[in-house]
Protein backbone atom coordinates (compact mmCIF):
# COMPACT_ATOMS: atom_id res chain seq x y z
CA UNK A 1 0.00 0.00 0.00
CA UNK A 2 3.12 2.15 1.30
CA UNK A 3 4.27 1.94 -2.98
CA UNK A 4 0.74 3.88 -3.84
CA UNK A 5 1.18 6.47 -1.58
CA UNK A 6 4.61 7.55 -2.86
CA UNK A 7 2.95 7.62 -6.35
CA UNK A 8 0.31 10.20 -4.76
CA UNK A 9 2.84 12.22 -2.76
CA UNK A 10 5.33 12.26 -6.09
CA UNK A 11 1.72 13.66 -8.11
CA UNK A 12 0.68 15.91 -5.25
CA UNK A 13 4.14 17.68 -5.20
CA UNK A 14 4.10 17.62 -9.68
CA UNK A 15 0.94 19.39 -9.22
CA UNK A 16 2.35 22.16 -6.75
CA UNK A 17 4.58 23.01 -9.74
CA UNK A 18 1.85 24.56 -11.73
CA UNK A 19 -0.37 26.31 -9.50
CA UNK A 20 -1.52 28.53 -11.70
CA UNK A 21 -3.75 25.91 -13.33
CA UNK A 22 -5.36 26.10 -9.98
CA UNK A 23 -6.50 29.51 -11.20
CA UNK A 24 -8.03 28.50 -14.19
CA UNK A 25 -10.54 25.88 -12.35
CA UNK A 26 -11.28 28.65 -10.44
CA UNK A 27 -12.51 30.66 -13.16
CA UNK A 28 -13.99 28.01 -14.70
CA UNK A 29 -16.57 27.82 -12.16
CA UNK A 30 -16.85 31.07 -11.63
CA UNK A 31 -17.30 31.81 -14.85
CA UNK A 32 -20.25 28.61 -15.80
CA UNK A 33 -21.97 30.01 -12.87
CA UNK A 34 -22.31 33.09 -14.29
CA UNK A 35 -23.50 31.86 -17.32
CA UNK A 36 -26.21 29.89 -15.80
CA UNK A 37 -27.35 32.58 -13.19
CA UNK A 38 -27.82 34.51 -16.43
CA UNK A 39 -29.75 32.25 -18.25
CA UNK A 40 -31.85 31.51 -14.87
CA UNK A 41 -32.37 35.02 -13.76
CA UNK A 42 -33.88 35.58 -16.87
CA UNK A 43 -36.29 32.44 -16.61
CA UNK A 44 -36.94 33.15 -12.98
CA UNK A 45 -38.12 37.29 -14.30
CA UNK A 46 -40.36 35.45 -16.72
CA UNK A 47 -42.38 33.39 -14.27
CA UNK A 48 -42.30 36.25 -11.57
CA UNK A 49 -39.86 34.89 -9.67
CA UNK A 50 -42.25 32.03 -8.58
CA UNK A 51 -40.83 28.56 -7.77
CA UNK A 52 -39.74 25.76 -10.69
CA UNK A 53 -40.68 22.00 -10.07
CA UNK A 54 -37.75 20.19 -9.19
CA UNK A 55 -38.18 16.04 -9.03
CA UNK A 56 -38.29 15.39 -5.25
CA UNK A 57 -38.73 18.60 -4.23
CA UNK A 58 -42.20 19.86 -2.91
CA UNK A 59 -43.16 23.10 -4.05
CA UNK A 60 -40.17 23.25 -6.17
CA UNK A 61 -36.82 25.61 -5.83
CA UNK A 62 -36.62 29.56 -5.61
CA UNK A 63 -33.64 31.11 -7.85
CA UNK A 64 -31.06 31.06 -4.87
CA UNK A 65 -31.53 27.72 -3.84
CA UNK A 66 -30.98 26.31 -7.71
CA UNK A 67 -28.08 28.44 -7.74
CA UNK A 68 -26.40 26.89 -5.17
CA UNK A 69 -27.23 23.69 -6.77
CA UNK A 70 -25.63 24.60 -9.84
CA UNK A 71 -22.65 26.28 -7.89
CA UNK A 72 -22.13 22.89 -6.07
CA UNK A 73 -23.02 20.60 -9.01
CA UNK A 74 -20.16 22.75 -11.13
CA UNK A 75 -17.74 21.81 -8.54
CA UNK A 76 -18.54 18.13 -7.91
CA UNK A 77 -18.33 17.89 -11.61
CA UNK A 78 -14.40 19.02 -11.64
CA UNK A 79 -13.16 17.71 -8.87
CA UNK A 80 -14.10 14.13 -10.35
CA UNK A 81 -13.11 14.42 -13.94
CA UNK A 82 -9.91 12.71 -15.22
CA UNK A 83 -9.22 13.86 -18.55
CA UNK A 84 -5.41 14.71 -17.58
CA UNK A 85 -4.46 11.06 -16.99
CA UNK A 86 -6.47 9.36 -19.09
CA UNK A 87 -5.06 11.14 -21.97
CA UNK A 88 -1.79 10.21 -20.59
CA UNK A 89 -3.01 6.67 -20.33
CA UNK A 90 -4.00 6.41 -23.64
CA UNK A 91 -0.72 7.58 -24.88
CA UNK A 92 1.26 4.90 -23.01
CA UNK A 93 -1.45 1.82 -24.01
CA UNK A 94 -0.75 3.35 -28.03
CA UNK A 95 3.29 3.98 -27.91
CA UNK A 96 3.96 0.95 -26.39
CA UNK A 97 5.06 2.50 -22.77
CA UNK A 98 2.96 0.54 -20.24
CA UNK A 99 5.83 -1.90 -20.22
CA UNK A 100 7.23 -0.43 -17.12
CA UNK A 101 4.13 -1.25 -14.90
CA UNK A 102 3.94 -4.47 -16.29
CA UNK A 103 7.24 -5.46 -15.45
CA UNK A 104 6.93 -4.04 -11.84
CA UNK A 105 5.07 -5.45 -8.98
CA UNK A 106 2.20 -2.54 -8.90
CA UNK A 107 -1.38 -2.40 -10.38
CA UNK A 108 -1.75 -0.27 -13.39
CA UNK A 109 -5.63 0.48 -12.38
CA UNK A 110 -4.86 1.80 -8.65
CA UNK A 111 -1.22 3.36 -9.76
CA UNK A 112 -3.13 5.67 -12.23
CA UNK A 113 -5.64 6.16 -9.74
CA UNK A 114 -3.22 7.23 -7.17
CA UNK A 115 -1.91 9.47 -10.07
CA UNK A 116 -5.29 10.57 -10.21
CA UNK A 117 -6.04 11.73 -6.40
CA UNK A 118 -2.36 13.33 -6.80
CA UNK A 119 -3.05 15.42 -9.97
CA UNK A 120 -6.13 16.90 -8.23
CA UNK A 121 -4.98 17.20 -4.85
CA UNK A 122 -4.30 20.79 -5.16
CA UNK A 123 -8.18 21.30 -6.83
CA UNK A 124 -9.76 19.78 -4.36
CA UNK A 125 -8.08 21.29 -1.72
CA UNK A 126 -8.93 25.21 -3.48
CA UNK A 127 -12.38 23.56 -4.15
CA UNK A 128 -12.80 22.96 -0.57
CA UNK A 129 -11.49 26.28 0.86
CA UNK A 130 -14.10 28.17 -1.92
CA UNK A 131 -16.85 25.82 -0.15
CA UNK A 132 -15.78 26.77 3.27
CA UNK A 133 -16.01 30.50 2.29
CA UNK A 134 -19.35 30.13 0.98
CA UNK A 135 -20.66 28.65 4.03
CA UNK A 136 -19.08 31.63 5.61
CA UNK A 137 -20.67 34.16 3.56
CA UNK A 138 -23.88 32.40 2.71
CA UNK A 139 -24.56 30.29 6.30
CA UNK A 140 -27.39 28.12 6.26
CA UNK A 141 -27.30 27.65 2.63
CA UNK A 142 -25.56 24.17 2.50
CA UNK A 143 -24.93 21.23 4.68
CA UNK A 144 -27.55 21.84 7.55
CA UNK A 145 -25.95 19.95 9.79
CA UNK A 146 -22.53 17.94 10.82
CA UNK A 147 -23.69 14.25 9.36
CA UNK A 148 -24.44 16.23 6.07
CA UNK A 149 -20.36 17.01 5.32
CA UNK A 150 -19.81 13.75 6.32
CA UNK A 151 -22.40 12.63 3.70
CA UNK A 152 -21.06 14.72 1.55
CA UNK A 153 -17.24 13.81 1.74
CA UNK A 154 -18.51 9.96 1.55
CA UNK A 155 -20.54 10.56 -1.41
CA UNK A 156 -18.12 12.56 -3.22
CA UNK A 157 -14.81 10.02 -2.66
CA UNK A 158 -17.31 7.44 -4.13
CA UNK A 159 -18.32 9.98 -6.54
CA UNK A 160 -14.33 10.35 -7.74
CA UNK A 161 -13.85 6.37 -7.63
CA UNK A 162 -17.14 6.07 -10.17
CA UNK A 163 -16.01 8.37 -12.35
CA UNK A 164 -12.46 6.83 -12.13
CA UNK A 165 -13.35 3.38 -13.37
CA UNK A 166 -15.59 4.49 -16.42
CA UNK A 167 -12.55 6.35 -17.32
CA UNK A 168 -10.42 3.89 -16.93
CA UNK A 169 -12.81 1.15 -18.92
CA UNK A 170 -13.29 4.02 -22.24
CA UNK A 171 -8.84 3.92 -21.60
CA UNK A 172 -9.04 0.56 -21.96
CA UNK A 173 -10.30 0.49 -25.27
CA UNK A 174 -7.31 1.90 -26.83
CA UNK A 175 -5.62 -1.94 -26.57
CA UNK A 176 -7.94 -2.42 -29.50
CA UNK A 177 -8.35 0.90 -31.05
CA UNK A 178 -4.91 2.78 -30.89
CA UNK A 179 -6.30 6.42 -30.44
CA UNK A 180 -9.67 6.95 -28.54
CA UNK A 181 -9.24 10.28 -27.02
CA UNK A 182 -12.13 11.58 -28.56
CA UNK A 183 -14.02 8.72 -26.71
CA UNK A 184 -12.94 10.63 -23.60
CA UNK A 185 -13.24 13.98 -25.04
CA UNK A 186 -17.38 12.58 -26.29
CA UNK A 187 -18.17 11.32 -22.58
CA UNK A 188 -16.41 14.34 -20.65
CA UNK A 189 -18.96 17.15 -23.13
CA UNK A 190 -21.90 14.42 -22.61
CA UNK A 191 -21.40 14.31 -18.93
CA UNK A 192 -21.28 18.20 -18.63
CA UNK A 193 -24.88 17.61 -19.31
CA UNK A 194 -26.05 14.03 -18.24
CA UNK A 195 -24.65 14.17 -14.79
CA UNK A 196 -25.94 17.68 -14.19
CA UNK A 197 -23.07 19.81 -14.10
CA UNK A 198 -24.49 22.61 -15.94
CA UNK A 199 -28.19 22.14 -15.43
CA UNK A 200 -29.69 19.60 -12.12
CA UNK A 201 -30.57 16.20 -13.83
CA UNK A 202 -33.50 16.60 -11.21
CA UNK A 203 -35.22 19.38 -13.66
CA UNK A 204 -34.51 16.82 -17.07
CA UNK A 205 -38.22 15.12 -18.34
CA UNK A 206 -39.53 12.47 -16.28
CA UNK A 207 -38.77 10.22 -18.92
CA UNK A 208 -35.11 11.02 -19.57
CA UNK A 209 -34.76 11.03 -15.56
CA UNK A 210 -36.10 7.26 -14.95
CA UNK A 211 -33.43 6.35 -17.56
CA UNK A 212 -30.74 8.08 -15.63
CA UNK A 213 -31.64 6.22 -12.43
CA UNK A 214 -30.63 3.13 -13.76
CA UNK A 215 -26.82 4.13 -14.39
CA UNK A 216 -24.61 5.30 -12.51
CA UNK A 217 -25.05 8.97 -13.45
CA UNK A 218 -27.19 10.25 -10.44
CA UNK A 219 -24.43 9.00 -8.24
CA UNK A 220 -21.34 11.13 -9.68
CA UNK A 221 -23.01 14.68 -8.98
CA UNK A 222 -26.22 14.98 -8.10
CA UNK A 223 -26.32 12.48 -5.06
CA UNK A 224 -23.25 14.14 -3.52
CA UNK A 225 -25.00 17.87 -4.47
CA UNK A 226 -28.28 16.59 -2.95
CA UNK A 227 -26.76 15.79 0.29
CA UNK A 228 -25.19 18.62 0.55
CA UNK A 229 -28.06 20.51 0.31
CA UNK A 230 -30.02 19.00 2.09
CA UNK A 231 -32.72 17.21 -0.70
CA UNK A 232 -32.17 13.45 0.01
CA UNK A 233 -33.29 13.26 3.81
CA UNK A 234 -30.87 11.08 6.01
CA UNK A 235 -33.63 8.28 6.22
CA UNK A 236 -32.73 7.84 2.28
CA UNK A 237 -29.32 8.02 2.55
CA UNK A 238 -28.59 4.15 3.66
CA UNK A 239 -30.23 2.74 0.03
CA UNK A 240 -29.03 5.61 -2.24
CA UNK A 241 -25.31 4.80 -0.78
CA UNK A 242 -25.99 0.90 -1.18
CA UNK A 243 -26.33 1.72 -4.88
CA UNK A 244 -23.62 3.99 -5.72
CA UNK A 245 -21.31 1.15 -4.05
CA UNK A 246 -23.23 -1.51 -5.86
CA UNK A 247 -22.19 0.58 -8.63
CA UNK A 248 -18.53 0.82 -7.96
CA UNK A 249 -18.14 -2.80 -7.57
CA UNK A 250 -19.96 -3.59 -10.78
CA UNK A 251 -17.33 -1.07 -12.86
CA UNK A 252 -14.62 -2.26 -10.60
CA UNK A 253 -14.88 -6.10 -12.05
CA UNK A 254 -15.66 -4.27 -15.43
CA UNK A 255 -12.43 -2.71 -15.26
CA UNK A 256 -10.87 -5.53 -14.27
CA UNK A 257 -11.96 -7.60 -16.83
CA UNK A 258 -11.59 -5.13 -19.65
CA UNK A 259 -7.89 -4.98 -18.65
CA UNK A 260 -7.26 -8.57 -18.75
CA UNK A 261 -8.63 -9.07 -21.99
CA UNK A 262 -7.14 -5.67 -23.29
CA UNK A 263 -3.19 -6.71 -22.08
CA UNK A 264 -3.70 -9.93 -24.09
CA UNK A 265 -4.26 -7.80 -26.85
CA UNK A 266 -1.61 -5.42 -26.19
CA UNK A 267 1.38 -5.24 -28.45
CA UNK A 268 3.63 -3.08 -27.68
CA UNK A 269 4.09 -0.95 -30.66
CA UNK A 270 6.76 1.31 -31.29
CA UNK A 271 9.00 -0.55 -27.78
CA UNK B 1 -0.15 39.11 -54.69
CA UNK B 2 -1.73 36.53 -56.75
CA UNK B 3 1.41 34.47 -56.66
CA UNK B 4 1.53 34.28 -53.43
CA UNK B 5 -1.93 33.46 -52.55
CA UNK B 6 -1.82 30.77 -55.12
CA UNK B 7 1.43 29.53 -53.07
CA UNK B 8 -0.69 29.68 -49.77
CA UNK B 9 -3.50 27.44 -51.53
CA UNK B 10 -1.76 24.81 -52.73
CA UNK B 11 0.30 24.70 -49.58
CA UNK B 12 -2.89 24.32 -47.53
CA UNK B 13 -4.13 21.35 -50.29
CA UNK B 14 -1.06 19.12 -49.54
CA UNK B 15 -1.74 19.47 -45.55
CA UNK B 16 -5.51 18.59 -46.38
CA UNK B 17 -4.24 15.71 -48.64
CA UNK B 18 -1.73 15.08 -45.69
CA UNK B 19 -4.67 15.59 -42.80
CA UNK B 20 -6.19 13.17 -44.32
CA UNK B 21 -3.74 10.32 -44.94
CA UNK B 22 -3.25 10.90 -41.21
CA UNK B 23 -6.81 10.60 -40.26
CA UNK B 24 -7.05 7.08 -42.02
CA UNK B 25 -4.64 5.90 -40.07
CA UNK B 26 -6.95 5.79 -36.33
CA UNK B 27 -10.45 5.05 -38.90
CA UNK B 28 -11.97 4.41 -35.09
CA UNK B 29 -10.68 7.58 -34.12
CA UNK B 30 -12.15 9.15 -37.18
CA UNK B 31 -15.50 8.07 -36.48
CA UNK B 32 -15.21 9.07 -32.90
CA UNK B 33 -14.87 12.33 -33.80
CA UNK B 34 -17.75 12.69 -35.65
CA UNK B 35 -19.46 10.86 -32.43
CA UNK B 36 -17.95 13.29 -30.47
CA UNK B 37 -19.49 16.24 -32.73
CA UNK B 38 -23.20 14.64 -32.37
CA UNK B 39 -22.71 14.22 -28.54
CA UNK B 40 -21.59 17.54 -28.57
CA UNK B 41 -24.59 18.61 -30.18
CA UNK B 42 -27.12 16.70 -28.55
CA UNK B 43 -26.08 18.12 -25.12
CA UNK B 44 -26.52 21.74 -26.21
CA UNK B 45 -29.88 20.69 -28.03
CA UNK B 46 -31.37 18.89 -24.75
CA UNK B 47 -29.62 22.08 -22.75
CA UNK B 48 -32.06 24.42 -24.24
CA UNK B 49 -35.17 21.85 -24.57
CA UNK B 50 -34.65 21.74 -20.73
CA UNK B 51 -35.02 25.49 -20.48
CA UNK B 52 -37.74 25.79 -22.62
CA UNK B 53 -39.76 23.86 -20.18
CA UNK B 54 -40.02 26.70 -18.08
CA UNK B 55 -40.01 29.89 -20.51
CA UNK B 56 -41.37 30.37 -24.36
CA UNK B 57 -38.55 33.14 -25.38
CA UNK B 58 -35.01 33.45 -24.18
CA UNK B 59 -35.31 37.53 -24.80
CA UNK B 60 -35.33 37.75 -28.86
CA UNK B 61 -34.87 34.56 -29.37
CA UNK B 62 -37.82 32.23 -29.28
CA UNK B 63 -37.96 28.29 -29.51
CA UNK B 64 -37.55 27.83 -33.24
CA UNK B 65 -35.05 30.97 -33.36
CA UNK B 66 -32.49 29.39 -30.20
CA UNK B 67 -32.85 26.08 -32.94
CA UNK B 68 -31.40 28.12 -35.51
CA UNK B 69 -29.37 29.73 -33.51
CA UNK B 70 -27.65 26.00 -32.05
CA UNK B 71 -27.30 25.10 -35.47
CA UNK B 72 -25.38 28.25 -36.82
CA UNK B 73 -23.30 27.49 -33.53
CA UNK B 74 -22.57 24.39 -34.37
CA UNK B 75 -21.51 25.13 -37.85
CA UNK B 76 -19.07 28.20 -36.54
CA UNK B 77 -17.30 25.37 -34.63
CA UNK B 78 -17.54 23.34 -37.12
CA UNK B 79 -15.61 25.71 -39.44
CA UNK B 80 -13.49 26.86 -36.92
CA UNK B 81 -12.19 22.69 -36.47
CA UNK B 82 -11.81 22.58 -40.00
CA UNK B 83 -9.43 25.02 -41.09
CA UNK B 84 -7.53 26.01 -37.61
CA UNK B 85 -8.87 24.54 -34.63
CA UNK B 86 -6.49 21.25 -34.94
CA UNK B 87 -3.48 23.55 -34.86
CA UNK B 88 -3.65 26.48 -32.54
CA UNK B 89 -2.98 24.03 -28.94
CA UNK B 90 0.14 22.96 -30.47
CA UNK B 91 1.76 26.14 -29.83
CA UNK B 92 2.52 25.60 -26.61
CA UNK B 93 4.03 21.60 -27.20
CA UNK B 94 6.24 23.82 -29.50
CA UNK B 95 7.57 26.14 -28.07
CA UNK B 96 7.95 24.06 -24.77
CA UNK B 97 9.88 21.06 -26.92
CA UNK B 98 11.84 23.97 -29.45
CA UNK B 99 9.97 21.98 -31.92
CA UNK B 100 9.47 25.49 -33.00
CA UNK B 101 12.75 26.25 -34.89
CA UNK B 102 11.47 23.24 -37.50
CA UNK B 103 8.56 25.54 -38.37
CA UNK B 104 10.57 28.87 -38.58
CA UNK B 105 13.23 28.21 -40.93
CA UNK B 106 10.61 26.86 -43.46
CA UNK B 107 10.15 29.67 -46.14
CA UNK B 108 6.98 30.50 -45.05
CA UNK B 109 4.83 32.78 -43.09
CA UNK B 110 5.24 30.95 -39.82
CA UNK B 111 1.87 31.56 -38.30
CA UNK B 112 0.03 30.80 -41.24
CA UNK B 113 1.93 27.47 -41.17
CA UNK B 114 1.55 26.63 -37.17
CA UNK B 115 -2.36 27.60 -37.80
CA UNK B 116 -3.01 25.36 -40.43
CA UNK B 117 -1.01 22.83 -40.60
CA UNK B 118 -3.53 19.64 -39.56
CA UNK B 119 -6.98 20.18 -40.89
CA UNK B 120 -10.24 18.88 -39.20
CA UNK B 121 -11.55 17.13 -42.33
CA UNK B 122 -14.34 15.02 -40.32
CA UNK B 123 -15.89 18.22 -39.82
CA UNK B 124 -17.16 18.59 -43.42
CA UNK B 125 -19.43 15.64 -42.96
CA UNK B 126 -20.95 17.82 -39.67
CA UNK B 127 -21.08 20.73 -41.95
CA UNK B 128 -22.88 18.98 -44.59
CA UNK B 129 -25.86 17.57 -42.34
CA UNK B 130 -25.96 20.59 -40.00
CA UNK B 131 -26.20 23.10 -44.00
CA UNK B 132 -29.26 20.77 -44.70
CA UNK B 133 -30.56 21.36 -41.95
CA UNK B 134 -30.17 24.99 -41.49
CA UNK B 135 -31.53 25.31 -44.54
CA UNK B 136 -34.67 23.62 -43.82
CA UNK B 137 -35.21 25.27 -40.65
CA UNK B 138 -34.50 28.86 -41.92
CA UNK B 139 -37.51 28.10 -44.84
CA UNK B 140 -39.69 27.03 -42.45
CA UNK B 141 -38.89 29.89 -40.21
CA UNK B 142 -39.46 32.74 -43.13
CA UNK B 143 -42.76 30.67 -43.80
CA UNK B 144 -41.28 29.19 -46.59
CA UNK B 145 -39.33 31.96 -48.44
CA UNK B 146 -35.87 31.29 -49.13
CA UNK B 147 -33.84 34.85 -48.18
CA UNK B 148 -31.03 34.41 -50.04
CA UNK B 149 -29.52 37.48 -49.09
CA UNK B 150 -29.64 37.13 -45.36
CA UNK B 151 -27.75 33.52 -46.15
CA UNK B 152 -25.02 35.63 -48.16
CA UNK B 153 -24.35 37.91 -44.88
CA UNK B 154 -24.90 35.51 -42.23
CA UNK B 155 -22.47 33.06 -44.26
CA UNK B 156 -19.81 36.08 -44.69
CA UNK B 157 -20.57 36.72 -40.64
CA UNK B 158 -19.36 33.15 -40.00
CA UNK B 159 -16.25 33.15 -41.46
CA UNK B 160 -15.86 37.00 -39.68
CA UNK B 161 -16.84 34.77 -36.32
CA UNK B 162 -14.76 32.22 -37.12
CA UNK B 163 -11.47 34.43 -37.21
CA UNK B 164 -12.87 36.03 -33.81
CA UNK B 165 -12.88 32.93 -32.29
CA UNK B 166 -9.86 32.31 -33.75
CA UNK B 167 -7.55 35.32 -32.54
CA UNK B 168 -9.27 34.41 -29.38
CA UNK B 169 -7.64 30.63 -29.05
CA UNK B 170 -4.65 32.22 -30.70
CA UNK B 171 -4.07 34.83 -28.38
CA UNK B 172 -4.41 32.24 -25.48
CA UNK B 173 -2.28 29.83 -27.00
CA UNK B 174 0.66 32.90 -27.29
CA UNK B 175 0.65 32.80 -24.05
CA UNK B 176 2.96 30.32 -23.84
CA UNK B 177 5.71 32.05 -25.00
CA UNK B 178 5.25 33.81 -21.70
CA UNK B 179 4.72 31.33 -19.77
CA UNK B 180 6.90 28.61 -20.68
CA UNK B 181 4.69 25.86 -20.51
CA UNK B 182 0.70 26.82 -20.82
CA UNK B 183 -1.06 23.73 -20.84
CA UNK B 184 -4.28 24.35 -19.92
CA UNK B 185 -4.75 27.07 -22.66
CA UNK B 186 -7.42 24.83 -24.13
CA UNK B 187 -9.56 24.81 -20.71
CA UNK B 188 -9.05 28.87 -20.32
CA UNK B 189 -10.20 29.19 -23.86
CA UNK B 190 -12.71 26.87 -24.02
CA UNK B 191 -14.29 28.33 -20.64
CA UNK B 192 -14.18 32.37 -22.55
CA UNK B 193 -15.53 30.45 -25.94
CA UNK B 194 -18.36 29.27 -23.42
CA UNK B 195 -19.76 33.14 -23.22
CA UNK B 196 -20.84 32.29 -27.73
CA UNK B 197 -22.74 29.65 -27.21
CA UNK B 198 -25.21 31.62 -25.79
CA UNK B 199 -27.39 33.47 -27.41
CA UNK B 200 -26.82 37.04 -26.50
CA UNK B 201 -30.03 38.10 -25.31
CA UNK B 202 -29.73 36.01 -22.13
CA UNK B 203 -26.51 38.42 -20.92
CA UNK B 204 -28.03 42.30 -20.00
CA UNK B 205 -26.57 45.36 -19.53
CA UNK B 206 -22.88 46.43 -19.38
CA UNK B 207 -21.67 42.99 -19.78
CA UNK B 208 -23.76 42.68 -23.18
CA UNK B 209 -21.82 45.56 -24.48
CA UNK B 210 -18.75 43.98 -23.76
CA UNK B 211 -19.94 40.89 -25.84
CA UNK B 212 -20.21 42.82 -28.79
CA UNK B 213 -16.63 44.99 -28.57
CA UNK B 214 -13.95 44.33 -26.26
CA UNK B 215 -14.94 40.57 -25.50
CA UNK B 216 -16.44 39.95 -28.73
CA UNK B 217 -18.21 36.55 -28.24
CA UNK B 218 -21.24 37.51 -29.36
CA UNK B 219 -19.59 38.34 -32.79
CA UNK B 220 -19.24 34.37 -33.03
CA UNK B 221 -22.63 32.90 -33.26
CA UNK B 222 -24.95 35.27 -32.21
CA UNK B 223 -24.29 38.16 -34.83
CA UNK B 224 -24.92 35.34 -37.84
CA UNK B 225 -27.79 34.10 -36.30
CA UNK B 226 -29.22 37.73 -35.93
CA UNK B 227 -28.42 38.31 -39.67
CA UNK B 228 -30.05 35.02 -40.50
CA UNK B 229 -33.22 35.01 -38.54
CA UNK B 230 -33.87 39.19 -38.27
CA UNK B 231 -32.27 40.28 -41.78
CA UNK B 232 -29.50 42.39 -42.39
CA UNK B 233 -28.14 45.12 -39.68
CA UNK B 234 -25.52 47.40 -40.94
CA UNK B 235 -24.30 48.43 -38.04
CA UNK B 236 -23.76 45.59 -36.85
CA UNK B 237 -22.48 43.96 -39.50
CA UNK B 238 -19.80 46.88 -40.04
CA UNK B 239 -19.04 46.25 -36.22
CA UNK B 240 -17.87 42.67 -36.76
CA UNK B 241 -15.71 43.08 -39.48
CA UNK B 242 -13.99 46.26 -37.74
CA UNK B 243 -13.69 44.03 -34.31
CA UNK B 244 -12.11 41.17 -36.47
CA UNK B 245 -9.50 42.76 -38.36
CA UNK B 246 -8.35 44.58 -35.10
CA UNK B 247 -8.32 41.16 -33.32
CA UNK B 248 -6.28 39.37 -36.14
CA UNK B 249 -4.03 42.70 -36.04
CA UNK B 250 -3.40 41.95 -32.33
CA UNK B 251 -2.87 37.87 -33.40
CA UNK B 252 -0.01 39.19 -35.50
CA UNK B 253 1.48 41.85 -33.09
CA UNK B 254 1.29 38.69 -29.90
CA UNK B 255 2.98 36.04 -32.63
CA UNK B 256 5.96 38.59 -33.48
CA UNK B 257 6.46 39.83 -29.91
CA UNK B 258 6.17 36.09 -28.68
CA UNK B 259 9.01 34.85 -31.24
CA UNK B 260 11.45 37.67 -29.66
CA UNK B 261 10.91 35.86 -26.48
CA UNK B 262 11.58 32.46 -27.80
CA UNK B 263 14.37 30.71 -26.98
CA UNK B 264 14.39 27.66 -28.70
CA UNK B 265 14.46 25.05 -25.43
CA UNK B 266 16.35 22.24 -27.22
CA UNK B 267 19.21 23.71 -29.35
Amino acid sequence: MFKYFSILRINWIHSLEYRANVLIGLFAILSGLFIEYQIWSLIYESNNHSKIPMSGIDGGVNFNQLIVFIFLSIIVGQIKSSWVTSSQMIIEIRQGLINKYLIRPISYFWYHFMMFIGINSLYIIVYTLLLLLFILIFPGMIFHTLISVLGFIASLLLSIYLSYCIYFIMVCFSFWFGEVRSLVLAYNLAMLMISGQYIPIRLFPEKVLEIINWTPVPYLVDFPVSIATGIIPVSDWSHKFLYSFIWCIVLTVLSYLIYKKGIKQYEAYGQ
Amino acid sequence: MKHTVNRYFKLWLAFFRNTLSRDMEFKMNFIFEIFIDIIYYGSLFFFFKVIFQFVDALGDFNQDAIIIFLILVYIADSLYVFFLGNNVFEINNKVKSGDLDFILLKPINSQFFISCRYVGIYSLISMGILLILLINLTYAYHENSLLLINYLFCGISLILGMLIFYSFEFIISSLAFWFRNFSYAGWLSGELIKYSRRPDSIYTKWFRKTLFSIFPMAMISSVPSRLLIFGFDLKLFLLQILITCIFLWITTIIWKRGLMRYESASS
